[in-house]
């Protein structure tokens, strides 16, 4: 809801890059280049407020999450937690922002111990942030269960007699139980049927509603970004790209890329489907190893100009209602692949489908 | 009307296992025209896979008994010996399975792989298999096919794999492509290029397809027919524009509804409770019924028939709420997602 995200400023990230050094040689191990998976991403996030982050695999977005966590060591930039900067706070530091500061993983298979009981997966935060007795503890987890939607009953179960979404509402129990601030959700619900998914996500929004949480909500699924975001970031190849509030952004999408990637996504609907103008690009997400010079997207741009594009790397800044990074963006939306292609934003040209 | 590529009729196919039967395919039929597209769509266990696993005769007999029948070009193919079976995969029905990388042979080039195809089927020499492997990326649309032809499966992407995955399939012409979640493995844009990909293909050599998916948006970019699949029995059968026109079975209706929109804003969703049944112990009566809103006590122990639709051309389901029930509480189902969409 667009009346989330009023209250003060939770997250600042500024300028965050995280470069993986590529080595060669297997005794003296030389680096002969390095992967800039995020490079330079900076967004600020409001308390209560969900920022949904998209991008295609490769993009950064995973790898941004870990960094804002503090799972991976950030190579530049600040992240500023309520006004504190945690860029580089040791592990002893770290200790007291990490309980205000949750995950929620894919794979709902992957990221519980399976010889663990639900019981002690859940109540680990507490009994690692030394919350509470036994016996609080273990009526902590019971209400936790019962917030997500499970029985309390459940309580000594191995994961493993979970169906997957009710595994991926453990690894929410989990998150929500020392009270969070901020919840890293990464890609969700991409593991579960579609009708589990839409559980999931009621889910997220009672829990956001209730509790006052704020969320980074990180997909591959545009329809899913939309229904449960306020501001939207499009990334890509570790750049953010897009940037703006849902609406504006669906509606009125500035940048090349983020207009590609709406127009990919397959409508539900039939008749819709046929009458639609749509935009598919070439090629494939090129390496990160070695990225087109200035901007990345250029050489799959319908829009691209040589001489500007391949040399001068757009900022991102105000274009109409929100921040896009492109030298040129966007005059209105719909557009077919044809439309894109003149940079005049002609908008004389009569519309033929 | 064109005769049908493929006719299933009462197909059943159930495994032994060590905690029982499982009931994974019970009571299937359909029908698929030449050069048509059949969506199938089901969350997982709905027996969407199994169903042609076992028209392409790839359940293991030792633990799978199957009844039906299944009609290939009116040949049955239930019973027909192995090596008759051999002939017809990868002749007259090609496969594309979900992820290419674990369908690949690492170890050998995507030419060797392509020529291997094409000397099991047809009476050529080594060189002209290799022509058609490279004729075949071409169209395909992998750029510099005439190199690329002696690379290794690792040095391609997953949207080029997945292309080499359909040239394969493709490459000895087949009456039939069956496609089991071929893009669900990949971004929207490689999606987006793969599925115009198949369209250009289909138009071009007729294929009839069998696109078996969870994604209603990919069904109903693609299908010409639709069958919706839960709990091992097909629930409601349509042609494409019937269906999202006018869904009868509440499962469909809980698809749609738990289906974020893009052109929808955040209203909650309409999530359909509870899980997936276990086919293990399957619900009696109507398969949906214990996540059903609208359960009357009929449903919990009579499998409502396969009725016909008021609307549309053999347009059939499985529901015991009356006409009039449907109507209204479609009517107000279809309010609350065009709402959205104006909102």
């Amino acid at each position: 809801m667009s009346s989330n995200g009023s209250g003060s400023e939770l997250l600042r990230i500024e300028g965050l890059q995280k470069h993986f050094p590529v080595t060669r040689g297997l005794v003296f191990q030389k680096e002969v280049g390095s992967v800039k998976a995020v490079d330079g991403v900076s967004f600020s996030l409001n308390a209560g407020e969900t920022l949904g982050v998209v991008g295609e695999s490769g993009c950064g977005k995973s790898t941004m999450a870990r960094c804002i966590a503090r799972l991976l060591e950030p190579t530049g930039g600040t992240i500023s937690f309520e006004g504190r900067d945690i860029t580089h706070l040791g592990r002893a530091d770290m200790r007291p922002v990490r309980r205000d500061m949750m995950m929620v993983f894919q794979d709902p298979y992957a990221s519980l111990n399976p010889r663990k009981r639900v019981g002690s997966i859940v109540g680990e935060p507490l009994e690692v942030h030394g919350v509470g007795t036994d016996t609080e503890r273990k009526r902590r987890v019971q209400e936790l269960l019962e917030i997500v939607g499970l029985n309390p009953e459940h309580y000594n179960r191995f994961p493993h007699e979970f169906s997957g979404g009710q595994r991926q509402r453990i690894g929410i129990a989990r998150a929500l139980a020392i009270n969070p601030k901020l919840i890293i959700c990464d890609e969700p619900v991409s593991a579960l049927d579609v009708s589990v998914q839409a559980q999931i996500l009621n889910l997220l929004k009672d829990l956001q509603d209730d509790f006052g949480l704020t969320y980074i909500f990180i997909a591959h699924d545009l329809n899913v970004v939309r229904h449960i975001s306020d501001r939207v970031m499009v990334m890509y190849l570790g750049r953010a790209v897009e940037l703006g509030s849902r609406d504006d952004l669906y509606r009125e999408p500035k940048h090349p890329y983020t207009g590609a990637l709406l127009s990919a996504v397959p409508i539900a609907d039939p008749e819709q489907g046929r009458t639609r103008k749509q935009i598919i690009l070439e090629g494939d997400v090129p390496s990160p190893l070695n990225p087109p010079e200035a901007c990345h997207f250029h050489p799959r741009c319908p829009r691209f100009v040589d001489g500007k594009c391949n040399v001068d790397t757009p900022e991102l800044v105000q274009h109409g209602s929100h921040l896009a990074a492109c030298h040129f963006p966007l005059e209105r939306w719909p557009m077919s692949e044809d439309e894109m292609r003149r940079r005049t934003g002609a908008a004389s040209v009569p519309v033929a489908d | 009307m064109a005769a049908a590529a493929l006719e299933v009729k009462d197909l059943s196919t159930s495994f032994r296992t060590d905690d029982g039967i499982v009931q994974a395919v019970s009571g299937v039929s359909f029908h698929l025209d030449q050069g048509a597209t059949l969506g199938v769509v089901g969350e997982s266990g709905s027996g969407k896979s199994v169903t042609f696993l076992t028209v392409m005769g790839l359940v293991d007999p030792r633990q799978a008994t199957v009844r039906g029948s299944v009609l290939l070009q009116g040949e049955e193919m239930l019973g027909a010996s192995q090596s008759r079976m051999r002939q017809i995969r990868g002749r007259t029905i090609g496969m594309i399975f979900q992820d290419p990388m674990t369908s690949l042979n690492p170890v050998k080039t995507i030419g060797w792989q392509l020529q291997e195809a094409v000397l099991i089927h047809q009476d050529v020499s080594k060189k002209e298999a290799r022509r058609q492997a490279i004729d075949i990326l071409k169209e395909v649309e992998i750029p510099r096919s005439d190199q690329r032809v002696d690379d290794y499966p690792h040095q391609f992407s997953g949207g080029m794999r997945q292309r080499v995955m359909i040239a394969m399939a493709l490459i000895n012409n087949p009456e039939i492509l069956i496609a089991d979640e071929p893009t669900t493995a990949l971004d929207v844009t490689t999606q987006a290029q793969i599925l115009r990909l198949m369209k250009k293909l289909q138009a071009e050599h007729e294929t009839a397809i069998v696109m078996i998916t969870h994604d209603l948006g990919v069904v109903a970019e693609l299908a010409d027919q639709v069958i919706v699949m839960y709990g091992g029995k097909v629930v409601e059968q349509a042609n494409v524009d019937d269906l999202f026109a006018k869904p009868e079975m509440p499962y469909t209706w809980g698809l749609l509804g738990s289906l974020p929109r893009l052109n929808a804003t955040g209203a909650r969703l309409d999530q359909i409770p509870g899980q997936p049944p276990s086919l293990l112990n399957p619900p009696s009566g109507c398969p949906f019924h214990p996540r059903c809103e609208f359960v009357m006590n009929v449903c919990r122990t009579e499998l409502p028939g396969l009725d016909a639709s008021t609307v549309g051309h053999d347009h059939r389901f499985r529901c015991h709420l009356d006409d009039e029930a449907r109507n209204r509480i479609w009517t107000q189902k279809k309010a609350a997602l065009v709402g959205e969409d104006a909102a």
